[in-house]
Protein backbone atom coordinates (compact mmCIF):
# COMPACT_ATOMS: atom_id res chain seq x y z
CA UNK A 1 0.00 0.00 0.00
CA UNK A 2 1.17 3.53 -0.77
CA UNK A 3 -0.02 6.17 1.70
CA UNK A 4 -1.23 9.51 0.37
CA UNK A 5 0.17 12.29 2.52
CA UNK A 6 -1.55 15.20 0.78
CA UNK A 7 -3.92 15.55 3.72
CA UNK A 8 -7.02 14.62 1.75
CA UNK A 9 -7.61 11.48 3.85
CA UNK A 10 -6.03 11.00 7.28
CA UNK A 11 -3.40 8.24 7.37
CA UNK A 12 -5.29 6.20 9.95
CA UNK A 13 -8.39 6.21 7.75
CA UNK A 14 -6.28 5.06 4.80
CA UNK A 15 -4.97 2.22 6.95
CA UNK A 16 -8.48 1.25 7.99
CA UNK A 17 -9.60 1.28 4.32
CA UNK A 18 -6.65 -0.82 3.28
CA UNK A 19 -7.32 -3.42 5.98
CA UNK A 20 -10.97 -3.50 4.93
CA UNK A 21 -9.90 -4.20 1.37
CA UNK A 22 -7.59 -6.96 2.61
CA UNK A 23 -10.59 -8.52 4.36
CA UNK A 24 -12.81 -8.14 1.27
CA UNK A 25 -10.25 -9.82 -0.97
CA UNK A 26 -9.86 -12.68 1.50
CA UNK A 27 -6.28 -11.89 2.53
CA UNK A 28 -7.66 -12.08 6.07
CA UNK A 29 -10.58 -14.37 6.88
CA UNK A 30 -13.01 -14.40 9.80
CA UNK A 31 -11.32 -14.97 13.18
CA UNK A 32 -7.86 -14.54 11.70
CA UNK A 33 -5.39 -12.25 13.46
CA UNK A 34 -4.61 -9.04 11.55
CA UNK A 35 -1.38 -7.05 11.64
CA UNK A 36 -0.40 -5.49 14.96
CA UNK A 37 0.16 -1.75 15.22
CA UNK A 38 3.90 -2.43 15.27
CA UNK A 39 3.80 -4.58 12.14
CA UNK A 40 1.77 -1.91 10.35
CA UNK A 41 4.15 0.83 11.49
CA UNK A 42 7.13 -1.15 10.21
CA UNK A 43 5.44 -2.06 6.91
CA UNK A 44 4.22 1.45 6.15
CA UNK A 45 7.00 3.49 7.82
CA UNK A 46 4.56 5.33 10.09
CA UNK A 47 4.22 6.07 13.78
CA UNK A 48 2.73 3.10 15.69
CA UNK A 49 0.19 5.42 17.33
CA UNK A 50 -1.20 6.26 13.89
CA UNK A 51 -1.36 2.56 13.04
CA UNK A 52 -3.18 1.88 16.32
CA UNK A 53 -5.74 4.55 15.46
CA UNK A 54 -6.47 2.78 12.16
CA UNK A 55 -6.99 -0.53 13.96
CA UNK A 56 -9.16 1.11 16.60
CA UNK A 57 -11.48 2.58 13.97
CA UNK A 58 -12.20 -0.93 12.73
CA UNK A 59 -12.54 -2.29 16.26
CA UNK A 60 -15.03 0.46 17.13
CA UNK A 61 -17.11 -0.48 14.09
CA UNK A 62 -17.07 -4.14 15.06
CA UNK A 63 -15.08 -5.20 12.00
CA UNK A 64 -12.23 -6.32 14.23
CA UNK A 65 -12.42 -7.64 17.77
CA UNK A 66 -9.88 -7.66 20.56
CA UNK A 67 -8.41 -10.69 22.25
CA UNK A 68 -6.66 -9.43 25.28
CA UNK A 69 -2.91 -9.62 24.91
CA UNK A 70 -3.18 -11.43 21.60
CA UNK A 71 -4.11 -8.64 19.23
CA UNK A 72 -7.00 -7.85 16.90
CA UNK A 73 -8.97 -10.43 14.95
CA UNK A 74 -11.44 -10.31 12.03
CA UNK A 75 -15.07 -10.50 13.18
CA UNK A 76 -17.46 -13.19 11.99
CA UNK A 77 -19.50 -10.88 9.76
CA UNK A 78 -16.75 -8.36 8.94
CA UNK A 79 -17.08 -8.82 5.18
CA UNK A 80 -20.83 -8.16 5.09
CA UNK A 81 -20.39 -5.18 7.39
CA UNK A 82 -17.69 -3.62 5.19
CA UNK A 83 -19.67 -4.14 1.99
CA UNK A 84 -22.76 -2.44 3.41
CA UNK A 85 -20.75 0.44 4.79
CA UNK A 86 -18.81 1.03 1.62
CA UNK A 87 -21.90 0.94 -0.59
CA UNK A 88 -23.35 3.82 1.40
CA UNK A 89 -20.07 5.63 1.79
CA UNK A 90 -17.13 5.25 -0.53
CA UNK A 91 -19.06 3.97 -3.55
CA UNK A 92 -21.51 6.81 -3.30
CA UNK A 93 -18.76 9.41 -2.98
CA UNK A 94 -16.83 8.05 -5.95
CA UNK A 95 -20.06 7.98 -7.97
CA UNK A 96 -20.65 11.64 -7.22
CA UNK A 97 -17.17 12.48 -8.48
CA UNK A 98 -17.74 10.47 -11.65
CA UNK A 99 -21.10 12.07 -12.39
CA UNK A 100 -19.68 15.52 -11.71
CA UNK A 101 -16.83 14.93 -14.14
CA UNK A 102 -19.29 13.59 -16.73
CA UNK A 103 -21.41 16.73 -16.41
CA UNK A 104 -18.33 18.93 -16.94
CA UNK A 105 -17.55 16.99 -20.09
CA UNK A 106 -21.17 17.00 -21.35
CA UNK A 107 -21.25 13.22 -21.28
CA UNK A 108 -24.84 12.08 -21.55
CA UNK A 109 -26.46 9.69 -19.10
CA UNK A 110 -26.55 7.00 -21.80
CA UNK A 111 -22.87 7.44 -22.63
CA UNK A 112 -21.98 7.29 -18.96
CA UNK A 113 -24.05 4.16 -18.44
CA UNK A 114 -22.35 2.46 -21.35
CA UNK A 115 -18.91 3.33 -19.99
CA UNK A 116 -19.92 1.88 -16.64
CA UNK A 117 -21.20 -1.28 -18.33
CA UNK A 118 -17.98 -1.74 -20.26
CA UNK A 119 -15.73 -1.21 -17.27
CA UNK A 120 -17.94 -3.45 -15.13
CA UNK A 121 -17.75 -6.23 -17.74
CA UNK A 122 -13.99 -5.86 -18.07
CA UNK A 123 -13.30 -5.98 -14.32
CA UNK A 124 -15.68 -8.88 -13.75
CA UNK A 125 -14.10 -10.91 -16.57
CA UNK A 126 -10.66 -10.25 -15.19
CA UNK A 127 -11.74 -11.19 -11.68
CA UNK A 128 -13.41 -14.43 -12.85
CA UNK A 129 -10.46 -15.23 -15.11
CA UNK A 130 -8.00 -14.93 -12.28
CA UNK A 131 -9.83 -17.47 -10.12
CA UNK B 1 3.10 10.51 32.22
CA UNK B 2 4.96 13.33 30.53
CA UNK B 3 8.69 13.08 29.89
CA UNK B 4 9.01 16.84 29.60
CA UNK B 5 7.03 19.62 31.17
CA UNK B 6 7.75 23.28 30.42
CA UNK B 7 5.86 26.06 32.15
CA UNK B 8 6.37 29.66 31.09
CA UNK B 9 9.95 29.08 30.02
CA UNK B 10 11.76 32.27 29.07
CA UNK B 11 15.22 32.52 27.51
CA UNK B 12 16.85 35.85 26.81
CA UNK B 13 19.95 36.31 24.69
CA UNK B 14 21.09 39.86 25.33
CA UNK B 15 17.90 41.84 25.06
CA UNK B 16 16.24 39.44 22.65
CA UNK B 17 13.61 36.94 23.77
CA UNK B 18 14.42 33.54 22.23
CA UNK B 19 11.71 31.82 24.25
CA UNK B 20 8.75 33.86 25.39
CA UNK B 21 6.85 32.10 28.20
CA UNK B 22 6.72 28.82 26.35
CA UNK B 23 4.68 26.04 27.91
CA UNK B 24 4.34 22.48 26.68
CA UNK B 25 4.15 18.86 27.75
CA UNK B 26 5.69 15.95 25.87
CA UNK B 27 4.33 12.48 26.68
CA UNK B 28 6.74 9.64 27.48
CA UNK B 29 7.51 7.24 24.63
CA UNK B 30 6.30 9.30 21.73
CA UNK B 31 7.89 10.91 18.70
CA UNK B 32 7.33 14.64 18.46
CA UNK B 33 8.35 16.85 15.56
CA UNK B 34 9.55 20.30 16.60
CA UNK B 35 8.87 22.66 13.71
CA UNK B 36 9.00 26.38 13.17
CA UNK B 37 10.61 29.10 11.08
CA UNK B 38 14.28 29.99 11.30
CA UNK B 39 14.89 31.72 14.62
CA UNK B 40 11.58 30.59 16.13
CA UNK B 41 13.34 29.15 19.18
CA UNK B 42 13.47 25.43 18.34
CA UNK B 43 17.16 24.88 19.05
CA UNK B 44 17.04 27.02 22.21
CA UNK B 45 14.15 24.95 23.55
CA UNK B 46 15.86 21.66 22.70
CA UNK B 47 19.10 22.75 24.34
CA UNK B 48 17.30 23.78 27.51
CA UNK B 49 15.48 20.44 27.58
CA UNK B 50 18.81 18.61 27.18
CA UNK B 51 20.31 20.67 29.99
CA UNK B 52 22.93 22.28 27.75
CA UNK B 53 21.61 25.81 28.31
CA UNK B 54 19.95 27.31 31.33
CA UNK B 55 16.57 29.00 31.02
CA UNK B 56 16.30 32.63 32.13
CA UNK B 57 13.07 31.96 34.02
CA UNK B 58 10.16 29.56 34.16
CA UNK B 59 9.87 25.96 35.24
CA UNK B 60 11.13 22.93 33.40
CA UNK B 61 11.09 19.26 34.36
CA UNK B 62 12.76 16.58 32.23
CA UNK B 63 12.49 12.94 33.30
CA UNK B 64 11.50 14.21 36.71
CA UNK B 65 14.46 16.56 37.23
CA UNK B 66 15.58 20.07 36.42
CA UNK B 67 17.82 19.44 33.40
CA UNK B 68 20.58 22.04 33.77
CA UNK B 69 23.64 20.48 35.44
CA UNK B 70 21.69 17.30 36.14
CA UNK B 71 23.71 14.11 35.82
CA UNK B 72 20.50 12.12 35.80
CA UNK B 73 19.17 13.98 32.74
CA UNK B 74 22.56 13.90 31.10
CA UNK B 75 22.94 10.12 31.44
CA UNK B 76 19.42 9.51 30.18
CA UNK B 77 19.35 11.87 27.25
CA UNK B 78 21.28 12.68 24.12
CA UNK B 79 21.28 15.84 22.05
CA UNK B 80 22.40 15.40 18.45
CA UNK B 81 22.94 18.24 16.01
CA UNK B 82 25.22 18.91 13.07
CA UNK B 83 27.81 20.83 15.05
CA UNK B 84 28.32 18.11 17.66
CA UNK B 85 32.07 17.91 18.10
CA UNK B 86 34.25 14.99 19.14
CA UNK B 87 37.97 15.11 19.98
CA UNK B 88 40.17 15.12 16.89
CA UNK B 89 42.49 12.44 18.19
CA UNK B 90 39.78 9.79 18.43
CA UNK B 91 38.77 7.44 15.62
CA UNK B 92 35.09 6.69 15.04
CA UNK B 93 35.53 3.40 16.89
CA UNK B 94 37.16 5.19 19.83
CA UNK B 95 34.19 7.53 20.01
CA UNK B 96 31.79 4.59 20.04
CA UNK B 97 33.79 3.03 22.88
CA UNK B 98 33.51 6.26 24.87
CA UNK B 99 29.76 6.20 24.20
CA UNK B 100 29.65 2.71 25.64
CA UNK B 101 31.37 3.91 28.81
CA UNK B 102 28.88 6.68 29.45
CA UNK B 103 25.50 5.52 28.18
CA UNK B 104 23.93 2.65 30.14
CA UNK B 105 21.80 1.44 27.20
CA UNK B 106 24.56 1.72 24.60
CA UNK B 107 24.16 -0.57 21.56
CA UNK B 108 27.67 -1.25 20.28
CA UNK B 109 26.59 -3.90 17.82
CA UNK B 110 23.92 -1.67 16.26
CA UNK B 111 26.34 1.27 16.02
CA UNK B 112 29.01 -0.77 14.24
CA UNK B 113 26.56 -2.37 11.85
CA UNK B 114 25.13 1.04 10.95
CA UNK B 115 28.61 2.47 10.34
CA UNK B 116 29.37 -0.45 8.07
CA UNK B 117 26.08 0.01 6.22
CA UNK B 118 26.76 3.71 5.70
CA UNK B 119 30.30 2.87 4.54
CA UNK B 120 32.20 4.71 7.24
CA UNK B 121 35.55 3.13 8.17
CA UNK B 122 35.88 2.74 11.93
CA UNK B 123 39.45 4.04 11.83
CA UNK B 124 38.44 7.39 10.31
CA UNK B 125 38.87 10.56 12.35
CA UNK B 126 35.62 12.44 12.91
CA UNK B 127 36.90 15.83 11.74
CA UNK B 128 37.91 14.38 8.35
CA UNK B 129 34.36 13.31 7.59
CA UNK B 130 32.34 15.24 5.02
CA UNK B 131 29.39 17.29 6.24
CA UNK B 132 26.90 14.60 5.29
CA UNK B 133 28.97 11.80 6.82
CA UNK B 134 29.39 13.79 10.04
CA UNK B 135 25.63 14.13 10.33
CA UNK B 136 25.28 10.42 9.61
CA UNK B 137 27.80 9.46 12.26
CA UNK B 138 26.17 11.76 14.82
CA UNK B 139 22.76 10.29 14.04
CA UNK B 140 24.13 6.76 14.45
CA UNK B 141 25.67 7.80 17.78
CA UNK B 142 22.28 9.19 18.86
CA UNK B 143 20.46 5.98 17.97
CA UNK B 144 23.09 3.80 19.65
CA UNK B 145 22.73 5.55 23.02
CA UNK B 146 19.12 4.33 23.08
CA UNK B 147 18.53 7.14 25.56
CA UNK B 148 15.09 7.42 27.19
CA UNK B 149 15.11 10.98 25.83
CA UNK B 150 16.65 11.28 22.38
CA UNK B 151 16.82 14.71 20.76
CA UNK B 152 17.73 15.27 17.11
CA UNK B 153 18.14 18.90 16.07
CA UNK B 154 18.13 19.03 12.26
CA UNK B 155 19.79 15.61 12.15
CA UNK B 156 19.79 15.24 8.37
CA UNK B 157 21.70 18.41 7.40
CA UNK B 158 24.00 17.51 4.54
CA UNK B 159 22.77 13.90 4.22
CA UNK B 160 21.74 12.87 0.74
CA UNK B 161 18.17 11.76 0.09
CA UNK B 162 18.95 8.09 0.32
CA UNK B 163 20.80 8.36 3.63
CA UNK B 164 18.00 10.55 5.04
CA UNK B 165 15.39 7.97 4.26
CA UNK B 166 17.60 5.16 5.61
CA UNK B 167 18.14 7.11 8.81
CA UNK B 168 14.41 7.68 9.34
CA UNK B 169 13.81 3.99 8.66
CA UNK B 170 16.46 3.01 11.21
CA UNK B 171 14.99 5.45 13.72
CA UNK B 172 11.49 4.04 13.37
CA UNK B 173 12.62 0.40 13.54
CA UNK B 174 14.65 1.00 16.67
CA UNK B 175 11.79 2.99 18.21
CA UNK B 176 9.31 0.17 17.51
CA UNK B 177 11.59 -2.33 19.23
CA UNK B 178 12.61 0.04 22.04
CA UNK B 179 10.10 2.87 22.58
CA UNK B 180 11.56 6.07 24.02
CA UNK B 181 10.81 9.78 23.94
CA UNK B 182 12.13 11.28 20.73
CA UNK B 183 12.16 14.92 19.66
CA UNK B 184 13.16 15.76 16.08
CA UNK B 185 13.38 19.23 14.66
CA UNK B 186 13.36 19.61 10.91
CA UNK B 187 12.65 22.12 8.20
CA UNK B 188 11.39 19.28 6.04
CA UNK B 189 8.16 18.41 7.80
CA UNK B 190 6.96 16.37 4.85
CA UNK B 191 9.95 14.06 5.31
CA UNK B 192 9.29 13.26 8.94
CA UNK B 193 5.55 13.68 9.34
CA UNK B 194 4.68 10.00 8.95
CA UNK B 195 7.08 9.12 11.76
CA UNK B 196 5.50 11.56 14.16
CA UNK B 197 2.79 11.15 16.73
CA UNK B 198 2.74 14.85 17.64
CA UNK B 199 3.78 18.14 16.09
CA UNK B 200 4.92 21.04 18.23
CA UNK B 201 4.98 24.23 16.17
CA UNK B 202 6.98 27.05 17.72
CA UNK B 203 6.66 30.64 16.57
CA UNK B 204 8.30 33.72 18.09
CA UNK B 205 9.44 31.67 21.08
CA UNK B 206 5.95 30.42 21.94
CA UNK B 207 3.95 27.25 21.38
CA UNK B 208 1.79 28.06 18.37
CA UNK B 209 0.31 24.63 17.77
CA UNK B 210 0.69 21.32 19.58
CA UNK B 211 -1.43 18.55 18.15
CA UNK B 212 -1.53 14.98 16.98
CA UNK B 213 -0.16 14.76 13.47
CA UNK B 214 -3.53 13.87 11.90
CA UNK B 215 -5.13 16.86 13.57
CA UNK B 216 -2.50 19.15 12.06
CA UNK B 217 -3.22 17.65 8.66
CA UNK B 218 -6.90 18.47 8.98
CA UNK B 219 -6.48 21.76 10.85
CA UNK B 220 -6.80 24.05 7.83
CA UNK B 221 -8.75 23.90 4.60
CA UNK B 222 -8.25 25.72 1.31
CA UNK B 223 -11.30 27.09 -0.49
CA UNK B 224 -11.67 28.43 -4.04
CA UNK B 225 -14.66 30.44 -5.15
CA UNK B 226 -16.03 33.53 -6.83
CA UNK B 227 -14.43 36.52 -5.14
CA UNK B 228 -17.57 38.46 -4.05
CA UNK B 229 -19.28 35.37 -2.68
CA UNK B 230 -16.21 33.99 -0.95
CA UNK B 231 -15.13 37.31 0.59
CA UNK B 232 -18.62 37.78 1.98
CA UNK B 233 -18.65 34.26 3.37
CA UNK B 234 -15.25 34.50 5.12
CA UNK B 235 -15.97 37.91 6.67
CA UNK B 236 -16.45 36.47 10.16
CA UNK B 237 -13.60 34.01 9.91
CA UNK B 238 -9.88 34.13 10.43
CA UNK B 239 -8.14 33.96 7.05
CA UNK B 240 -4.67 32.39 7.18
CA UNK B 241 -3.89 32.99 3.54
CA UNK B 242 -5.59 34.76 0.65
CA UNK B 243 -4.75 34.92 -3.02
CA UNK B 244 -6.61 36.32 -6.02
CA UNK B 245 -6.80 34.02 -9.01
CA UNK B 246 -7.49 35.96 -12.16
CA UNK B 247 -10.23 38.58 -12.01
CA UNK B 248 -13.11 36.59 -10.63
CA UNK B 249 -11.80 33.92 -8.26
CA UNK B 250 -10.12 33.94 -4.87
CA UNK B 251 -8.40 31.27 -2.80
CA UNK B 252 -8.46 31.42 1.00
CA UNK B 253 -7.15 29.18 3.75
CA UNK B 254 -9.21 29.02 6.96
CA UNK B 255 -9.69 26.70 9.91
CA UNK B 256 -11.45 23.52 9.05
CA UNK B 257 -14.73 23.98 10.94
CA UNK B 258 -16.88 24.02 7.85
CA UNK B 259 -19.68 21.95 6.42
CA UNK B 260 -18.60 20.55 3.08
CA UNK B 261 -22.22 20.56 1.90
CA UNK B 262 -22.64 24.25 2.62
CA UNK B 263 -19.54 25.00 0.56
CA UNK B 264 -20.80 22.89 -2.32
CA UNK B 265 -24.11 24.75 -2.34
CA UNK B 266 -22.22 28.03 -2.68
CA UNK B 267 -20.19 26.59 -5.54
CA UNK B 268 -16.88 26.63 -3.65
CA UNK B 269 -14.18 24.05 -4.20
CA UNK B 270 -12.10 22.77 -1.31
CA UNK B 271 -8.57 21.53 -1.04
CA UNK B 272 -6.76 19.73 1.76
CA UNK B 273 -3.80 21.51 3.36
CA UNK B 274 -0.79 19.32 4.09
CA UNK B 275 0.95 19.34 7.44
CA UNK B 276 3.93 21.33 6.19
CA UNK B 277 1.72 23.87 4.41
CA UNK B 278 -0.40 24.24 7.54
CA UNK B 279 2.72 25.05 9.55
CA UNK B 280 3.73 27.67 6.98
CA UNK B 281 0.28 29.28 6.87
CA UNK B 282 -0.05 29.38 10.64
CA UNK B 283 3.29 31.13 11.08
CA UNK B 284 3.08 33.37 8.00
CA UNK B 285 -0.08 35.12 9.05
CA UNK B 286 1.44 38.21 10.55
CA UNK B 287 3.20 39.50 7.47
CA UNK B 288 1.15 38.46 4.47
CA UNK B 289 2.77 36.63 1.57
CA UNK B 290 5.82 37.13 -0.60
CA UNK B 291 3.55 38.66 -3.24
CA UNK B 292 3.05 41.69 -0.96
CA UNK B 293 6.74 42.55 -1.27
CA UNK B 294 6.24 43.01 -4.99
CA UNK B 295 3.06 45.04 -4.68
CA UNK B 296 3.68 48.75 -5.04
CA UNK B 297 2.27 50.79 -2.24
Amino acid sequence: MILQTDGQTPIYIQIAHWLETQILTGAFIAHEKVYSQYQLADMLQINPATAAKGLNVLAAEGILYDKRGLGKFVSEDAKRHIKEKRKDGLLHELMEQIVEEALYLDVSKEELTSIVENVYQEKRDRKNGSH
Amino acid sequence: MEAIKCTNVVKKYGGRLALDHLSTEIPTNSITGIVGRNGAGKTTLLKIIAGLTRETSGDIQVLGAHPFNSLQVSANSIFIDDVLSFPNTLTLLDILKEGERFYPNWQMDLARRLLEYFEMPEQMVHSYLSKGKKSTFNAVFGLATRSPLTIFDEPTTGMDASVRSDFYRALLKDYLAHPRTILISSHHVDEIEDLLEYVLLIDLGKTKLHKEIDDVRSFLIGIYGRTELLEHWVKEREVYYRRRIGDTETYVVIENHVEKEELEKLGFKTEAISCSDACVYVTNQRKGGIDDVFTRR
